[in-house]
């Protein structure tokens, strides 16, 4: 439940959730970790090298201190030629089978990943906050109707959705994004809506619905400001979810191919993965760390904002 | 209560049958063709690529109007006719026969798994607040939420199976599903769809056995003498239980449709995943809206189940 | 744990031939030289090859001819030479020497599951009332009509006796027998049950579990799970196994995997017999003592088409810029870098595996000497475009003064045509021109950019709708895969005539027609001159480069080492049924 301010509480509350943020630990690593991810997605690309640029003299180099064997084969002789392999230290975790250097991947598929996290969840958070507070505020048939729309969506294989529309209209990255995000707000409409009941009936929602405010100006004034802590959370939560969907979506093959996701080369990793396992590594490693961070995150500011978690 | 549950069910089918249209609507609509797959296959046969196309289209309806294909649809499913997946060239209700055992095994097992363990360790973790146990748990739970579970089942099939040779790399239909090597061929797809929801399952039981653990009657319960297992067993754990029902039920849903689907493609499990992987790739409708409909009516019907245990195990919810 | 699984295999196997062993014994004693049959064949095939149908009449995919294939025998089949084996026929068709006239005569002892002959009169109501029939649509119908006055009509296939029929033709066509060859029955006696209906027919239980099979093949249908595998159990029957015993397997079983690498470490680890083998993979495969690896030319090879049409870059329209494109690409570094020298430089849409492929008279670009990016460089400049210096580098300027770029469009997927167009692309920017990489699904490639049709008009989008069509997005190359039936390559006239039905390149020269349709003529019949000819038409091709063929493709076919009776070569499959585990 959320402490109930009137809006505009000001700097000190802030400073009370910061406090109570940086008690918990993990929360700061995970902060940390996705500050460090936002860093080299905006500025990695320019430092690394061009993720899709290939080289095939330095194709399959595995990662530094690692060693693989190549082969090439000679049609007049039948014979084969054998070099061993060692990880170089211009590309210290290694290429892929096109030679293209797995840092700089990525790199790439981290500024992939933050951009569908935010951009999606940024949709879905919207659409069920609006939707939430639109369903509760008027109440009757309005409030009736979406939330059997809500019931619709929540009921639909989100996943079997997704690959069938991403098939259908081609695989790009918007959209990805618009699919993730124009199916992903049910969750979060429920909630804000429940919450907002609960907002609507507070003294000061009902002094200013006296004092003559519109319903327009109570909703964005008092009401969304007020679940907004809950917003965060939320948000904070449901990205995780959303760079899983992106990655599962590419890992089977329907990721928008002109941009390097860890999805898309993961989806190249396993069919390599008895001959070049880094590529089928990296990526799934990157992914697991920037799960885990929102989690720590989120879960950290779910205690921050809630009063009653003793941290 | 009956009108209530009549009420629902009426409603299920409403909805059931709004997600059936847009499936529908999605598939035929979109611009794509059965025929695209088989493109460069029909041309270099030396064949005229436009007939055949027209061909095919017409010996499965699909050059009718949309209105009529949806309504020819929609009366043959009335009357108990799934129809006919022209991409695996058998009835839809036979196919989904065939391979329904091996999605829902897995899906049981899993769900098992992370039931069993969840709540096991989540009790651990509560009963042993703040100590070393309870850490490693958090971190665990921590860890399994995060860990995309298609790659897990591929790290898992390259250490296990490619690289220790424990496991084989695939799944062997030729063992009968009531055998102990199905079992054993189970353990990393089961491993690997269900560690997720086992971490979620942890953490929810700590938690709730911990606010469950201040409340009053368990204060009164221990002061009464009661021994500590009972406390734990009889008191804290039915009140954790409740919502815990709540939550398995709505991950079951993302289950089916999410983490089972991946799994089985990674691990090469002829389940309904694939079974409807494939169809959307081969333009096959029939099959995608048989099975979408399938797991949607499987949602339905488990959040109204999921109703009906709450007011068993607690009386005081009422539905009228 | 690994050893236990082996274990287990053995056993049963082991079990199993106990069994056949006490059969044999009973059964065979005339046949006392042949291999005992046992065990199973596996074959490992990576999903995406499923088959779709064993009603094959219906089938659009080359899968399920395949399947179909274990059970039914054509008339005839190929060795890796090319020489024709009989199987069904009883000898060799003959011709009349007008070429119009085809007399095929089947063996005599064919017989249907309920132990009914397969007659000539089965082959002839197949042709006639199945396959020529309106009501089912058969899709490769085209292979058996001809052009008589502009109208497409069916041949005329006519009964003799009850194992001869004719099939007259009113046009000559030299190629049409390999179409012959390949023809299969369907029961008269079933099949009239559900003539006229075709959801009748598409759902006929006897042609989707091929239980009609009778002796016509060396294996029966026994189980079918979708997405996991195809199994066939050993037809004691088999008309060509009477005196040999054959087929071997007890069971011959398809099983597909989700990646070629799970599919390959299954066959390390002996839980498959054979399966195809990734370059990367082969000298590891090599190795093992357990696994023999035959590296063997296929029917396929790899092209970059050049778009011809209006709304392709103009220069594209010159034969010397086409030219030059190619020369600059280097086919030996591609054969090299990406297929790991299991591929080899091609210049025709002639296989090299190919009778009909002719090594003389093709131009052999992108190989020295025609491999040289500054004479690409200096033919372009003679085709009248002018270079720009940026920095260290040469930049072509189009005809109105800017850079030209290219856009290439492909599909994603194929590890090696991926990394094709990647390599092209730095090979092309090296002679200064910009090409743009795009990644498209197929069903897009298909409608956006193959599929044409005359601005301004709103007839229906065809994959080659006349020399005025151009498609809705704009391009430059297309890189893809392909393949020419290595014995009757005239079939590609569909890519490089003028009316093809996949001329969506916008291909159109008018001696390139000429010699597609004199090859299926009377001149045609004479082989030396038919040869002669398509070592002009290959000359021509490749000389005009409306497509850069790139490479042929090898193909890595890797066995448990205990399958004898194995010949490698291009269609290695041909004698399977007397492959047996030693």
């Amino acid at each position: 439940m959320t402490e109930v301010k009137p809006a505009r509480s000001g700097k000190r509350l802030m400073d009370y959730y910061w406090e109570r943020l940086c008690k918990n630990r993990l929360s700061i690593v995970g902060l940390s970790f996705i500050l460090f991810l936002c860093l080299i997605g905006i500025f990695g690309p320019i430092f690394a090298p061009d993720p899709q640029k290939t080289d095939f003299t330095i194709k399959n180099l595995p990662p530094l201190g690692f060693s693989t064997e190549e082969s090439v084969y000679e049609i007049s002789t039948g014979e084969s030629t054998t070099t061993v392999i060692w990880g170089q230290a211009d590309h210290p975790l290694g290429t892929d089978s096109k030679g293209r250097d797995m840092l700089a991947m990525l790199i790439s598929g981290a500024r992939i990943s933050l951009l569908v996290g935010l951009l999606a969840t940024g949709i879905a958070i919207f659409l069920g906050t609006f939707i939430g507070v639109l369903s509760a505020f008027s109440g009757g048939w309005m409030d009736n109707v979406l939330m059997r729309f809500t019931d619709i969506m929540m009921t639909f294989p989100f996943f079997l959705l997704l690959v069938m529309i991403v098939f259908i209209f081609g695989p790009s990255l918007a959209i990805i994004v618009l699919v993730i995000g124009l199916t992903g707000w049910t969750g979060a409409a429920r909630l804000i809506r429940s919450e907002t009941l609960s907002v609507r009936t507070r003294d000061f929602v009902t002094a200013s619905k006296a004092l003559g405010a519109s319903d327009a100006r109570i909703m964005f004034y008092h009401l969304i400001p007020n679940v907004s802590s809950l917003i965060i959370v939320m948000a904070t939560l449901s990205i995780p979810g959303v760079i899983m969907a992106e990655a599962a979506l590419s890992f089977i093959g329907l990721g928008d191919p002109m941009s390097t996701s860890w999805g898309t080369i993961l989806n190249t990793g396993q069919h390599s993965l008895d001959t070049a396992w880094w590529v089928a590594v990296e990526p799934g490693i990157m992914l697991f760390f920037t799960v885990l961070s929102f989690n720590f995150f989120g879960d950290g500011l779910r205690d921050a904002f809630d009063p009653k978690a003793s941290i | 209560m009956r009108s209530y549950i009549i009420k629902r069910l009426i409603y299920s089918v409403i909805i059931a049958w709004g997600i059936m249209t847009i499936t529908f609507i999605l598939l035929r609509l979109g611009p794509t063709s059965p025929v695209d797959r088989y493109i460069l296959n029909i041309a270099a046969r030396g064949e005229n690529v436009e007939s055949v196309k027209q061909a095919i289209e017409a010996r499965y309806g699909l050059d009718k109007p949309i209105l009529e294909q949806y309504l020819t649809y929609m009366g043959n499913l009335l009357q108990g006719n799934w129809g006919w997946s022209f991409s695996t060239s058998q009835s839809v209700a036979d196919l989904i026969a065939t391979h329904w055992i091996y999605s829902f095994q897995l899906i049981l097992l899993a769900t098992i798994f992370a039931i069993v363990l969840g709540v096991g360790l989540g009790m651990l973790a509560a009963v042993k607040q703040n100590t070393k146990v309870d850490y490693a748990a958090s971190i665990f739970s921590f860890i399994g939420i995060s860990i995309p579970g298609f790659w897990l089942g591929l790290m898992l099939i390259m250490v296990f199976a490619v690289y220790l040779g424990w496991f084989k790399t695939y799944y062997d239909t030729n063992y009968p599903i009531w055998s102990l090597q199905n079992l054993k061929q189970l353990l990393l797809p089961v491993l690997a769809l269900g560690i997720g929801e086992l971490a979620g399952y942890l953490r929810y039981t700590r938690s709730a056995m911990l606010d469950n653990l201040r409340k009053d009657f368990v204060t009164t319960a221990r002061a009464k003498g009661l021994p500590e297992k009972t406390v734990i067993g009889k008191h804290v754990l039915r009140n954790a239980v409740l919502p815990l029902v709540t939550i398995i039920m709505f991950d079951l849903g993302s289950v089916v449709f999410g983490g089972a689907y991946l799994t089985e493609i990674v691990f090469g499990i002829p389940g309904l995943g694939q079974v409807s992987f494939n169809a959307i790739f081969a333009n096959d409708y029939a099959v995608v809206v048989a099975v979408t409909l399938i797991g949607t009516f499987l949602v339905l019907f488990i959040n109204l189940a999921t109703d009906l245990i709450y007011t068993y195990l607690d009386p005081r919810i009422r539905y009228d | 744990m690994k050893g236990a699984e082996t274990l287990n295999n053995s056993y049963f196997n082991n079990s199993l031939a106990a069994i056949m062993a006490v059969l044999i014994l009973a059964t065979s004693l005339s046949a006392c030289a042949a291999p005992a049959s046992r065990g199973s064949f596996i074959e490992g095939d990576v999903a995406g090859g499923e088959a779709e149908t064993l009603n094959w009449i219906l089938a659009a995919d080359a899968s399920s001819f395949g399947y179909v294939g274990y059970t039914l025998e054509s008339l005839a089949n190929y060795d890796n030479q090319f020489n024709i084996i009989l199987r069904c026929l009883a000898k060799d068709i003959e011709v009349s020497p007008d070429g119009l006239v085809y007399t095929i005569t089947i063996r005599d002892d064919l017989k249907w599951s309920d132990g009914s002959r397969v007659t000539a009169e089965d082959y002839v109501y197949t042709l006639k009332n199945l396959m020529f029939s309106d009501w089912l649509n058969y899709n490769y119908r085209d292979d058996w009509h001809e052009d008589v006055g502009g109208q497409k009509v069916f041949v005329t296939p006519a009964v003799v006796d009850d194992t001869t029929f004719t099939i007259t033709r009113k046009t000559v066509q030299p190629e049409f027998i390999y179409t012959l060859y390949g023809l299969v029955p369907y029961p008269k006696y079933i099949a009239v049950k559900y003539e006229g209906d075709v959801d009748a027919f598409t759902r006929a239980r006897e042609f989707n579990d091929l239980s009609y099979t009778g002796n016509l093949g060396p294996y029966k249908f026994k189980q079918w799970l979708k997405n996991d595998k195809y199994v066939l159990a050993r037809n004691p029957q088999y008309f060509l196994g009477k005196d040999n015993g054959a087929p071997y397997f007890e069971e011959y079983v398809i099983k597909m995997f989700g990646t070629s690498a799970v599919m390959q470490a299954a066959l390390e680890a002996g839980d498959i017999t054979y399966c195809g083998i990734e370059p990367q993979n082969v000298a590891k495969f090599k190795k093992m003592h357990n696994i023999t690896v035959y590296t063997v030319p296929t029917r396929g090879y790899n092209i970059i088409a050049y778009n011809q049409r209006a709304n392709g870059w103009e220069g594209l329209r010159k034969k010397e810029v086409r030219q030059a494109l190619s020369m600059a690409i280097d086919k030996e570094t591609i054969a090299r870098k990406i297929s790991l020298g299991f591929a080899e430089p091609a210049f025709s849409f002639i296989p090299s595996s190919s009778p009909w492929y002719s090594d003389e008279t093709v131009v052999k670009l992108g190989v020295p000497p025609l491999n040289d990016k500054q004479k690409a460089m200096q033919m372009l400049k003679d085709a009248g475009y002018e270079y720009m210096k940026n920095g260290d580098r040469d930049i072509l300027l189009g005809k109105d003064g800017k850079p030209v770029k290219l856009l290439m469009v492909t599909t994603p997927g194929s590890d090696v045509v991926e990394s094709m167009s990647l390599l092209i692309k730095q090979e092309l920017a090296a002679i200064g021109i910009d090409v743009e990489v795009k990644w498209v699904q197929w069903p897009t490639l298909l409608r956006q950019y193959m599929m044409n049709r005359e601005p301004g008009t709103d007839k229906e989008p065809r994959y080659n709708n006349g020399p005025l069509a151009v498609s809705d997005e704009a391009w430059d190359m297309t890189l893809m895969g392909h393949n020419t039936d290595p014995l009757a390559p005239s079939g590609s006239r569909v890519f490089f005539a003028s009316d093809g039905g996949l001329n969506s390149f916008g291909f159109f020269n008018e001696q390139v027609d000429q010699l597609f349709q004199q090859i299926r003529s009377e001149e045609g019949l004479d082989k030396g001159e038919r040869a002669r000819m398509y070592g002009e038409l290959a000359r021509m091709i490749s000389e005009e480069q409306p497509v850069d063929f790139i490479t042929y493709t090898r193909a890595n076919r890797g066995f448990q080492s205990n399958v004898k009776g194995i010949e490698p070569g291009i269609n290695m499959g041909y004698n399977y049924y007397l492959w047996r585990f030693e």
